[in-house]
């Protein structure tokens, strides 16, 4: 269990580097592709979340890829250990 | 992978929360004969890790980028349905927190990635488990029959132009190549699991 966690945390701290990699090489994904194929332009969203894009108000992006990867991953995981507490009550 | 708003009609958007969720309550049943209480925070652990590889963009050479899914992987450690559970949740997380992809799409995007992904990966898993390719080919197909389903969704949908004919095999082309990479590390974690930690992965008990 305790290496999972130093995987996951290694994976949290290179965000930031990916983060950085992907603006150097203006990436694009497949879909963005086909979209762009097709003559489609990506609409305003319905919902932009509360850290829209993996983004801190105020923060830059690269420290803000650290910080919502750390939120995330917490959120997943106490997720997980309030429903097992729940289950283990039962 | 993620759709965003706009790009499928709504018609499709409804179908895909209709089905998504189906097979979802489904799988909450099933879930409970495929894993224990003690192995819930194994469910946590394994869909962090995948929601942390997500954030890893991978930049390909040409400008295009790829980040690992994980539906093979998360099938073949808590098994399908669990699997799917555990999908369901870091995408319906990246949704509602981050407004990574859109909320109309999230069906779609469940359907894709937690649905097509797991099932396709198990199944591929599953049938070649003698072989030491089969967790690489349930990483790699998984995740393009996914990427197909995406190119399926959008390109039935008229603001695509129902170019269908673009849409799915710009998405099996690039998702078929960079399926190799989803496949090399479903690989790699899983042999690393078997070789240290084998009792974490999951063993069908059938009737």
């Amino acid at each position: 269990m305790r290496k999972a966690y130093v995987a996951i945390a290694i994976m949290v701290a290179l965000a930031p580097l990916f983060a950085w990699l992907a603006e150097k090489v203006n990436y694009s994904e497949p879909l963005e592709n086909a979209a762009e194929k097709s003559g489609v332009e990506e609409e305003k969203a319905l919902y932009s979340g509360i850290f829209p894009d993996y983004t801190v108000p105020g923060l830059n992006p690269y420290i803000s890829a650290l910080i919502t990867g750390l939120i995330g991953c917490f959120i997943i995981i106490l997720a997980s250990f309030i429903i097992s507490k729940i289950k283990n009550a039962h | 992978m993620h759709i965003p708003d706009g790009y499928l009609d709504w018609w499709i958007c409804i179908i895909m929360y209709a089905v998504s969720a189906t097979v979802i309550a489904y799988s909450i049943k099933k879930a409970r004969k495929e894993i224990d209480s003690r192995r819930i925070p194994m469910i946590g652990i394994v869909a962090a890790g995948i929601f942390a590889a997500q954030m890893l963009n991978w930049p390909i050479p040409g400008g295009t980028s790829a980040h690992f899914v994980g539906g093979a992987l998360a099938a073949i450690i808590l098994g399908p349905y669990t699997g799917v559970l555990a999908m369901t949740s870091v995408i319906t997380l990246q949704c509602l927190i981050f407004g990574d992809g859109g909320l109309s799409a999230l069906g779609a995007n469940i359907f894709n990635m937690a649905i097509v992904d797991v099932f396709v990966g198990y199944a591929v898993y599953k049938a070649l488990r003698k072989s030491n390719t089969a967790s690489f080919l349930a990483g790699w197909l998984g995740i393009w029959m996914a990427a197909i389903a995406c190119g399926l969704e959008i390109g039935i949908s008229s603001i695509f132009a129902y170019k269908i004919y673009v849409t799915v095999p710009t998405m099996a082309i690039w998702h078929g190549l960079l399926g190799i990479i989803e496949g090399i590390a479903t690989a790699s974690v899983i042999s690393y699991i078997k070789s240290y930690h084998p009792e974490s992965i999951y063993v069908e008990v059938t009737a």
